[in-house]
């Protein structure tokens, strides 16, 4: 199995308080909350955490996020940038530019190619759909998301493969007049990419396209869900069935000398969920375009109405189900793996027997008011204890 | 041929009315106190409420180049009212084609740019918190916003589908054309541009500058009303409206 490190580098350090008054701590948080010192000893420790990953054979994974508490990684490619020079051996996924949000899907790939070149061919490139924060803050349309996310992916793809001069590119929603990126990509024809994505019609299309699925946080019973969508629509495209190394799942891990530790540390993660989640309607249930319109009416009211029927809205409850959620809970539905190495490891396999056997682990080991020190103990408890004994 | 869910009302001279930021309710008595001045002919937009919306449909062009069929396919001269989103399409309409029209009436219309680069005109419907959003859209919130608990699943549905179709043609930039402005002189016919005294999404001053960037239009201010005076002063607001169709 192989091993990938996630840290969103969270800023947790905004006073309770104003974190509770706030009705969003995306999009709409004033950065005066931001202290720029404080921050960067973030960015240090974030990026010392990826230069021990690179010494103990742990890969690492650079996201981004925008205008908010939750990732101070505004821009994935600049981070690449450090990580491809700075790492000598793992390598490094973009998990990833929110391409959506994007105006020039050409400027992100002339910067996957720079990152993969810089490396020396280490870089992953996974793509993420956005959500309804980043709409805001990206500035970009929320509805036709995914529709663009497609054709950003289909003109990255293009840009980074296409050898022999300028092409143009008059698509639905970019036009470009004369693409030809320089470098191009170091690994050929271009690195391996991969999606994050629990939506099955979203899994089909990457099982067409041979891309990896990696689920974040979403526990056994989507993740099956996916992966079965995107087996069927291989096979049904009379395609291979996909080898496990398709595959990846995204947990909060944390491995401790005792259960005791491992759990009271690891529980620091799910700051992630009951704080970083927290965003307004506005961005979240009510922004156009995330809910199919019948879908709907149970976002708008505040008890279910008689006789209204089981329609269950698939934006916003279900992000809004996962605040509160203590270690316990976390730990039985497959979003946090905590313990002793033994228990991480019985953990893992167990989720392994639930959804099949997959090659990627990403482990979001740290965030919230984790320490860089914690961070690091965990990180090498995991290389040194659980990752060897984990299914090739 | 693209489908259109159409209301109607009402006999005598013809008139085109565009709803705003939701489709009109066929309960609603805005609609039959028009009616009494005029035929009303009041479809729903494509992607709002039971207008299907063609797959290469998505920008504002087209649907003033589908409204622009739709006047050029009717016998007479047409009078034509918009609402709010309907009203910039009113406007663009009236810009094209004032030949066709007898009568513009702009209602707390959307669709132009006034102030400087760093001051909104229009309210961000779409990224501001919804209960800014209800402060700022009613006179009388309380009265008339919408009670979503009160709402048929049909009724919440077709809310949430005009919000999609709102967004896809009037998110960037935010519900109005860069260009419109400077082509509003182009407007020939006779136009009375009515606006709620307490619309807060679009304020009565830029109603005002509106006004007056259409030759001899008349601006007019209807009493306690936000931004749907159409559904807050609907008696007030047909009146009006008929009383200008006789000058």
């Amino acid at each position: 199995m192989q091993a990938w490190y996630l840290n969103e580098n969270p800023y947790p350090f905004v006073p309770p308080d104003v974190l509770e008054r706030a009705d969003s701590v995306r999009a709409s948080l004033p950065n005066r909350y931001c202290d720029p010192r404080v921050a960067a000893d973030l960015f240090q420790e974030a990026l010392d955490e990826y230069l021990l990953c690179d010494d103990i054979g742990i890969n690492v994974v650079s996201n981004e996020h925008h205008s908010g508490i939750n990732c101070l990684f505004g821009a994935s490619p600049l981070i690449l940038g450090i990580l491809a020079r700075q790492t000598s051996r793992v390598r490094i996924l973009s998990l990833g530019t929110l391409v959506t949000v994007r105006q020039d899907p050409v400027r992100v790939a002339e910067e996957y190619a720079t990152a993969d070149v810089i490396s020396r061919g280490r870089l992953e490139i996974g793509f993420v759909k956005s959500g309804g924060t980043e709409m805001a803050s990206g500035n970009m349309n929320p509805v036709g998301n995914v529709e663009r996310f497609w054709e950003a992916i289909d003109l990255i793809l293009k840009a980074l493969t296409h050898q022999e001069g300028p092409f143009s590119w008059e698509g639905k929603h970019y036009t470009h007049r004369h693409v030809n990126i320089w470098p191009r990509p170091w690994q050929q024809p271009h690195p391996p990419l991969w999606a994050a994505t629990g939506d099955p019609e979203t899994s089909a299309e990457l099982g067409r396209r041979g891309m990896v699925n990696v689920l974040v946080f979403r526990g056994a019973e989507e993740t099956v869900r996916a992966w079965t969508a995107y087996r069927k629509a291989r096979a049904e495209a009379g395609m291979p069935a996909p080898g496990p190394d398709r595959f990846g799942y995204a947990a909060f891990v944390y491995t401790g000398d005792t259960d005791e530790e491992g759990v009271r540390v690891g529980s620091k993660l799910l700051w992630f969920l009951n704080t970083g989640l927290k965003s307004a309607p506005q961005y979240t249930k009510f922004l156009p375009g995330q809910t199919r319109p019948e879908l709907a009416p149970p976002l708008y009211r505040t008890s279910p109405a008689p006789g209204s029927g089981n329609v269950r809205a698939a934006v916003g409850r279900a992000a809004a189900a996962l605040v509160g959620i203590d270690a316990e809970q976390a730990m039985a539905r497959g979003l946090l793996f905590a313990g002793n190495p033994d228990t991480v490891c019985r953990q893992i396999r167990e989720f392994q027997a639930k959804v099949g056997p997959f090659e990627h682990l990403v482990l979001a080991s740290r965030s919230g008011f984790m320490t860089h020190a914690e961070a690091v103990k965990g990180l090498k408890l995991f290389a040194k204890e659980v990752l060897p004994r984990l299914p090739e | 041929m693209i489908e259109l869910e159409i209301q109607r009302r009402g006999a005598g001279r013809p008139l085109l009315l565009l709803h705003g930021l939701q489709t009109i309710s066929p309960r609603a008595p805005f609609l039959d106190l028009l009616g009494r001045h005029a035929e009303v002919i009041a479809p729903s937009h494509p992607g709002f409420g039971g207008s299907p919306r063609p797959e290469d449909f998505d920008s504002i062009y087209d649907l003033v180049h589908l409204y622009l069929e739709l006047l050029e396919g009717l016998p007479d001269r047409v009078t034509l009212v918009g609402l709010s989103f309907g009203g910039w399409l009113a406007a663009e309409l009236a810009v094209t084609c004032s030949h066709r029209l007898d009568r513009l009436v702009l209602v707390d219309a959307l669709g132009i740019k006034i102030g400087d680069r760093e001051s909104r005109d229009i309210l961000d419907i779409f990224n501001t918190s919804p209960a800014e959003v209800r402060r700022r859209s009613w006179h009388d919130a309380n009265a008339w916003a919408l009670d979503f608990d009160a709402m048929s699943d049909d009724e919440l549905v077709r809310y949430h589908r005009n919000r999609e179709a709102l967004c896809l043609y009037g998110w960037h930039p935010c519900l109005y054309n860069p260009q419109l402005r400077r082509w509003l002189p182009r407007i020939t016919v006779p136009t009375l541009v009515l606006w709620g005294a307490s619309d807060g999404v679009v304020s009565p001053a830029y109603g005002r500058h509106y006004a007056e960037l259409i030759p001899g239009a008349r601006f007019e201010l209807i009493e306690r009303a936000g931004h749907h005076p159409e559904i807050e002063q609907p008696a007030t607001l047909a009146d009006r409206i008929g009383a200008f169709l006789k000058e």
